[in-house]
């Protein structure tokens, strides 16, 4: 690459310290886990200890707990984005409209995530304003104690958290098909459903795909929604890895991260693969150029 | 996340054949759709629009506005340290995280501007852009608070190094430059590289180059980049929770401060309002830097 001040070399050094940098800490922590500390002097004994001791501590309905709760929300995230993407994509008209709804999709990116959530502990509390709304309209007769500090809770703080990460991979795939695909499955006699099935739900799967990783991923590391709104009594990993690493077990942590990594990377290796029919990772690029 | 990015050319493509789009556009809206997902964005930004509302409220607490007050804004910015017997945790002391989160967000930005200018125009066109797009994707598939371990684990265990500022910058950086990545990518594999060509058969030199044609065509780009870098490390939580010494970034302090069941909540709506008008006027002004020039250059033909 002559044409470049920054040449070949320069990229090489970066993605050769970018590697160093972040992928091997991620496959070390692997390495990590079977091994054992004191103080912060590593000991190279390898040990299953950790791994023991978690599933001993109840690390199992942990994992299980965070994993579910992730994997509700993605999959009720998937269904209520799908349509509004398609129509944002395919049908909305309004250009003032798409432009105030695209502002609104992308705002909360750049938002504190505990500024986000915060309020919903007073709204919900026991004499907060939903209970007192419900029960001056007489539906209910005594507070509802679930709004808050509940797994129903944590549930609410995804949905309005992930939302736009879903909406957005989807509404680009979707955005990309070309109109013709779809002006010649009505031509040739397909019903609005058959197209959809057909043409643009395949069409957008690199988008569906991406989507799912971008909500279910983060989800399962959320740090803030458990805090605020589960408020202790719906613990998922990112709280134990940080009693973990705050009471210096660093072995279990990374046990526990490890675990979370391969379920990762089996899942992900799953959608990859559902991806290749579509050109996998390179039609990336190509998509990009379209 | 190239979104932002990505909207101006699809607008552009629904502009270039507004009659077929709307005769499809007939085919596709259910309101059914339309209605979930403004119901699902007033979820969003109900608690957002609250907590403005509820931050200038006597008792914010209870969740029920009234009774406006700037108390608590004031008590933010100069408090007395001492209501009731209990000490803020709050008062005087936002200063502190909030300029070192400035710093590591301005410092963010220039590394990602930097970062992807390098990378993004030559990762289109080189052999294994594949595999190493996943590598420089890796953040964004790993669970923040699982990759924030490894690099705690990694650099303080293994490599035996003391955690401070540095390593707060590092991992801003990690968790931004993806995004940065991408939307440089959107801009730079569109890139036409003939240009750079031309201009070296008519003798510019290779800084020459870089400034005068690529820097100027990538515009959209490296703005993207120092957008996403300074925003998305201004707000950063679960990597900044391992990857720092005694500091205490915003997000850390408003984390810490909202765990704690005191009367140094309501300030923490204060501040949170805020951080979250001064996020939403910055991107406003992203979005009208990047798209709305053309928009308005535009319409300016169109009159003309």
């Amino acid at each position: 690459m002559p044409n470049l001040p920054a040449g070949i070399w320069s990229v090489s050094g970066f993605t050769f310290l970018w590697f160093v940098g972040i992928v091997v800490p991620l496959i070390g922590i692997v390495l990590f886990s079977f091994l054992q500390t004191k103080g912060i002097k590593v000991q190279w004994d390898l040990t299953i200890k950790a791994y023991e001791k978690l599933f001993f501590y109840g690390g199992g309905p942990l994992i299980g707990r965070t994993i579910r709760i992730a994997a509700t929300m993605t999959v009720i995230e998937l269904l209520l984005a799908f349509p509004f993407a398609l129509w944002l994509a395919k049908g909305a008209k309004n250009q003032n409209l798409k432009l105030i709804t695209f502002t609104l999709l992308t705002v909360p990116f750049f938002l504190s995530p505990v500024a986000r959530v915060i309020v919903w502990r007073s709204v919900m509390s026991i004499s907060g304003l939903v209970n007192t709304g419900l029960m001056d309209l007489g539906i209910v007769d005594e507070p509802v104690d679930w709004l808050i500090f509940s797994e129903f809770a944590v549930h609410l703080g995804y949905l309005g958290q992930y939302f736009p990460a879903m909406v957005w991979p989807i509404f680009l795939s979707i955005a990309l098909i070309d109109d013709e695909y779809l002006e010649a499955s009505k031509d040739l006699g397909a019903s609005r459903l058959r197209t959809l099935f057909h043409v643009i739900l395949p069409l957008s799967l690199p988008g569906i795909v991406a989507g799912v990783i971008f909500t279910f991923v983060p989800m399962l590391g959320d740090t803030v929604v458990p805090q605020q709104m589960g408020g202790g009594n719906v613990l998922m990993i990112s709280h134990n890895v940080y009693t973990m690493i705050g009471a210096s077990n660093f072995v279990m942590a990374a046990a526990l991260s490890a675990i979370i990594l391969a379920i990762m990377l089996a899942f992900q290796i799953l959608l990859w693969a559902a991806l290749r029919p579509v050109g996998g990772l390179n039609n990336v690029f190509a998509s990009l150029k379209r | 996340m190239t979104a932002l990015a990505e909207r101006g050319r699809i607008d552009g493509a629904v502009a270039r054949k507004p009659a077929r789009s709307q005769l499809i556009g007939e085919r596709w809206p259910t309101w059914g759709s339309v209605f979930i997902g403004y119901f699902v964005l007033a979820i969003i930004y109900f608690p957002i629009l609250w907590l403005m509302i509820l931050s200038i409220s006597a008792e914010p607490l209870t969740g029920f506005p009234g009774d406006w007050t700037l108390r608590w804004y004031d008590d933010m910015l100069y408090g007395t340290g001492q209501r009731e017997g209990e000490a803020y945790a709050v008062a005087g002391r936002v200063m502190e995280p909030l300029l070192l989160s400035l710093k590591i967000a301005a410092i963010t930005a220039a590394l990602c501007i930097v970062a992807s200018l390098v990378v993004g125009p030559i990762l289109p066109r080189v052999r294994f852009r594949g595999p190493m797009l996943l590598g420089f994707l890796m953040p964004l598939m790993v669970p923040g608070i699982v990759a924030s371990v490894s690099l705690f684990l990694f650099y303080r265990l293994g490599l035996h190094l003391k955690m401070g500022e540095w390593s707060l910058g590092l991992a801003h950086f990690i968790w931004a430059f993806p995004f940065a990545l991408l939307a440089m990518l959107v801009v730079s594999s569109r890139f036409d590289e003939r240009l750079l060509d031309a201009a070296a058969d008519l003798g510019a030199s290779r800084w020459e180059r870089f400034w005068q044609i690529q820097v100027p065509i990538l515009k959209p780009g490296i703005f993207a980049a120092g957008f996403f870098g300074f925003l998305l490390s201004f707000n950063e939580l679960p990597f900044s929770i391992f990857m720092r010494a005694g500091d205490i970034t915003l997000p850390i302090y408003l984390w810490i401060q909202s765990g704690a069941h005191n009367s140094s909540v309501p300030l923490i709506f204060a501040l949170s309002t805020l951080i979250t008008i001064a996020s939403i006027v910055l991107t406003f002004i992203a979005i009208r830097v990047a798209f709305g020039e053309p928009r308005a250059a535009k319409l300016k033909a169109k009159k003309a």
